[in-house]
């Protein structure tokens, strides 16, 4: 999926090597004609001035591929700040130094202390996950191929049908627990979705069942009542984890959505769905960034099995090499 | 969005105390201008096509008598973003007996909720409409238009048990042959899945729709241009609507979409109610996609 963020980082650190080495050579020949003596050494301290023109394309490819603006920004201002002032020699150097910058920057942006098994490690029983998003982002189907993920390691998970609102929400639940056998807790359509959320807990409490899946209905994050009644259930439940599902194809608006989530409701970590629709990338760096919390796994398909752990340095690799 | 529009509007401020509006000034309102319509969503190349065609006009053409130098960059940036979107909305005509809808677009971008919200809006304006759902791959999509339908009692025609949308199409086109418009629903796809491309061709070759309508995620970013093209090749593309413009996007996705397969938005999806759909309102549009109010 970073192919084309892949892509556009290459064309800059060539465009950069470019300007600063034929800056580098113009200071070289001032230097020679001072001292009268012919050298091959020439040496050049990067200014502001020889990246500005390049680092503004830069920041443009990066909005291109799909990255929020203020991550393009960062990842040019930290850039900068690593370029500018260094001392070098040829223009192998100039690579060598934007490569890294550019591997630093993002790392930094990726970067989170826990992975996929710490962060899921069911630490009580049960452990309760609730899942929120925007409307069409994919979080049923994510839960479903969640509970195979749980499943596949001896865990029983249980799903709590809490999008009573939307139309079929309640049968699509249903018959993705009927494939994969796992038991759905469901109300009837517009019921309260906290309390299908509180009777999954104690049917996973009585059961002895290790994991409650809650799906609830897509909101929009500038909606404030259905805001209110997620953070209802948040209050009933109590629970472990909260996922926030977002659709790679989104594009600033990723950002805006998950900033909104974490802050009415707290998020612990991120589910980006759709990453097989040949997806820049952008939002994958741009959302751990904006709200501090890691991206847990990136769906790439229809099916259970479509749904890939996300580490950064994997994404790291993907993107330099 | 605020934040945008509070650095655009500075530097048409700064624009608006100069004696003259040279280059380096024109310039640098360029730059702000692109950097707002790129974090709406627009393509970055339709960005760079429309800044450079408005620089063309700011430092070549003269403001006329009565206006300052900056309405007339304002003035011209309006101008250059209308002609992609065009000045009047396009309705949507009925003119044939039964007037066949095909819906297509990606997974998760509103369809089925659009199709019923549509066939209500023409139910209320007098037609008689039915539904017919040929999504054979999305688990319970017939059941959830099954229900949407029933709420605004609409007919609709749909089997759970058959797998194969063409047929689904067939009999639904049969079945409603003595209706005003008929609505066809389908499966999400993306322009990766070539199977679901073709299948979609099929639908459409089967139905021989009046109007295709592609259903666009206005919270879609740079990939909205690809898709749409790809949808374009396969079908002929007459109409799109916008859908969850209640949330904070801007759109500017759709409108590289418009752009792309040179078909007018006829309207937008402002939530998830039934009645949650507006006819199309260019200016409006543009408002919200830069962040200026009412220009």
């Amino acid at each position: 999926m970073f192919e084309s963020l892949k892509n556009k980082l290459n064309k800059a650190v060539k465009k950069i090597t470019k300007s600063v080495s034929k800056k580098e050579i113009e200071k070289g020949k001032v230097e020679e004609n001072k001292s009268g003596i012919f050298s091959f050494i020439k040496e050049k301290t990067i200014s502001e001035d020889d990246i500005e023109d390049v680092l503004w394309e830069l920041q443009l490819e990066l909005l291109e591929g799909d990255v929020a603006l203020e991550v393009a920004e960062k990842i040019t201002e930290s850039v900068k700040k690593e370029l500018v002032g260094k001392k070098v020699k040829r223009s192998t150097d100039i690579d060598k130094y934007t490569r890294n910058a550019l591997k630093n920057a993002i790392l930094e942006i990726l970067k989170t202390d826990s992975n996929v098994e710490d962060l899921l490690k069911i630490k009580k029983k049960p452990f309760v996950i609730l899942f929120v998003g925007v409307n069409g982002t994919g979080k049923t189907t994510t839960i479903a191929k969640l509970a195979k993920y749980f499943m596949e390691k001896g865990l029983v998970p249980v799903i709590a049908a809490a999008d009573t609102f939307r139309a079929g929400a309640i049968e699509q639940i249903t018959k993705h627990g009927e494939k994969l056998g796992v038991k759905v807790i469901k109300h009837k359509k517009g019921s309260d979705p906290a309390a299908v959320a509180y009777d999954a807990v104690n049917h996973a409490k009585s059961k002895n069942k290790d994991v409650v899946l809650i799906d609830t209905a897509g909101r929009m994050q500038t909606n404030m009542n259905l805001m209110e009644e997620m953070a209802k259930i948040k209050r009933v439940v109590n629970p472990d984890f909260i996922i926030f599902v977002g659709d790679a194809l989104t594009g600033n608006d990723a950002v805006e959505q998950a900033k909104m989530f974490d802050e009415k409701i707290g998020i612990d970590g991120v589910i980006l769905t759709k990453a097989d629709a040949d997806t820049r990338g952008g939002a994958a760096i741009s959302i751990s960034y904006v709200i501090g919390k890691p991206i847990l796994f990136l769906g790439i398909g229809q099916n259970y099995d479509d749904l890939i752990e996300f580490k950064p340095e994997w994404v790291v690799k993907q993107l330099f090499t | 969005l605020g934040k945008l529009g509070e650095k655009l509007r500075k530097s048409i401020k700064k624009l608006a105390k100069m004696p003259i509006v040279d280059e380096k000034v024109v310039k640098e309102v360029i730059k702000d201008l692109q950097r707002a319509l790129i974090q709406a969503d627009v393509n970055v190349k339709l960005v760079f096509k429309l800044s450079k065609s408005i620089e063309k006009r700011a430092l070549k053409e003269e403001p006329p008598k009565g206006i300052t130098p900056k309405e007339h960059v304002i003035k011209i940036v309006y101008e250059e973003l209308t002609k992609l979107l065009g000045k009047k909305s396009y309705k949507l005509k009925i003119d044939k007996k039964p007037y066949k809808i095909l819906f297509v677009g990606l997974q998760g971008s509103g369809k089925t909720t659009t199709v019923a919200k549509l066939a209500h809006y023409l139910r209320l304006k007098g037609y008689n409409s039915a539904v017919v759902c040929t999504d054979t791959w999305r688990t319970a999509a017939y059941d959830q238009l099954k229900q949407l339908t029933e709420e605004i009692n609409v007919p609709m025609y749909g089997d759970p048990n058959e797998d194969n949308p063409i047929r689904l199409a067939k009999e639904g086109l049969n079945k409603f042959k003595n209706y005003d418009v008929i609505l066809f629903d389908t499966a999400g796809r993306h322009k990766n899945e070539k199977e679901l491309l073709d299948e979609m061709e099929m639908l459409s070759k089967e139905i021989n729709p009046d109007e295709i309508i592609l259903v666009i995620d206005g919270t879609i970013g740079q990939q909205a241009k690809s898709q749409a093209k790809a949808f374009s090749e396969r079908v002929k593309i007459g109409s799109i609507i916008v859908t969850k413009l209640d949330g904070s996007a801007k759109g500017g996705g759709a409108l590289s979409a418009v752009s792309e397969v040179g078909a007018p938005i006829k309207f937008i999806g402002t939530g998830e109610k039934i009645d949650d759909l507006e006819e199309f309102d260019p200016a409006r549009f543009m408002s919200r996609l830069l962040g200026m109010g009412d220009i």
